[in-house]
């Protein structure tokens, strides 16, 4: 009697499903991919309101003032009562004077400075962001690292918007 | 006289190159795919700063607030107050209030001290920085503390 050999099985593989994933995976990733420029955080100090710290009479805050048009674009920025001008080389100037303020002391003693930042209700947030970024230091020569000047920044208490 | 037909060519296609670009594709979005960014909304367009440096220390409880305009697709605002963007709702600041409020007792009962909740203001950069000012305001009523503004690297 003649047995019949059985023909062996298909050594090939079901690939299909296995593409079907990649694929939908690689879809996933594509759809959920945002480019987006790193972002970065100023710290503020703001401490609530009737926590009064204690100040110190040897270094009394540095104020800057920035005073908007009927845009809300910068009409003048001041630190303490020295106008600085506007555009961008006001912020240069910002960051000029306040590294002469906090050039001589130690680095304890920066620490121990505090900024105000007082600006118009109107005032595009970006002026604001550019008058800490000024306050705050400049980068080193690598580009990379900050080199700060100030630790503390904070607020002055809110002004009334004018259209209300 | 038998005449032989020629083997009939393969109809399957060599799939393995195109698996191997494929497997790269996702491994290179895997990379580059950074899943803290669900909290930014991309209504916002962030003042931009060299100095605005992603923090070196991850900050382990954060609230991210993004305040911004409703805008048309050239830019042009649709509505001339801010609104604070929250996973698919919009609200006016002051109407944020009570959802800050209850972020709050959110965090007290997972036991977390407010002192050490991080609020991370990403606002827009033409927002009027009184509204800026409000909401930190609102945020101490809440009991928050502890404040940044959120800014972005200059893309050279």
């Amino acid at each position: 009697m003649k047995i019949k050999q059985q023909a062996p099985a298909s050594l090939q593989q079901q690939t299909t499903p296995l593409i079907d994933v990649t694929f939908q995976l690689l879809t996933f990733f594509m759809f959920t991919l945002r480019i987006v420029g790193p972002e970065g955080d100023f710290n503020i100090n703001m401490p609530p309101p009737g926590a009064g710290a204690a100040k110190s009479e040897i270094l009394p805050d540095i104020k800057v003032q920035l005073l908007a048009d009927v845009n809300g674009n910068l009409a003048s920025l001041k630190l303490g009562e020295r106008q600085l001008g506007i555009g961008p080389g006001a912020y240069q100037l910002l960051n000029a004077e306040i590294l002469k303020l906090v050039g001589g002391a130690n680095a304890a003693r920066s620490t121990d400075i505090e900024i105000e930042i007082d600006a118009d209700y109107n005032l595009h947030f970006d002026n604001v962001v550019k008058a800490i970024g000024a306050c705050t230091g400049r980068l080193g020569p690598d580009g990379k690292t900050i080199i700060r000047y100030v630790e503390k920044i904070k607020f002055a208490p809110p002004k009334a918007n004018p259209d209300a | 006289m038998k005449f032989r037909s020629p083997p009939m060519p393969s109809a399957e296609m060599d799939m393995t190159p195109m698996m191997d670009l494929t497997f790269q594709l996702i491994s290179f979005f895997m990379m580059v795919t950074n899943f803290d960014q669900t909290q930014i909304d991309e209504r916002v367009r962030l003042p931009t700063d060299a100095l605005a440096k992603p923090p070196e220390v991850r900050v382990e409880h954060q609230l991210v607030v993004n305040i911004g305009y409703k805008r048309a697709k050239d830019g042009t605002r649709l509505d001339p107050q801010p609104f604070v963007f929250l996973q698919g709702e919009e609200l006016r600041i002051p109407e944020y209030r009570s959802r800050l409020q209850q972020e709050a007792r959110i965090y007290q009962a997972k036991e977390v001290n407010l002192n050490d909740v991080t609020v991370v203001v990403r606002a827009d950069s033409d927002v009027p920085t009184g509204n800026v000012q409000e909401f930190i305001k609102m945020s101490q009523d809440a009991k928050f503390e502890k404040f940044t503004l959120r800014a972005q690297q200059p893309i050279d």
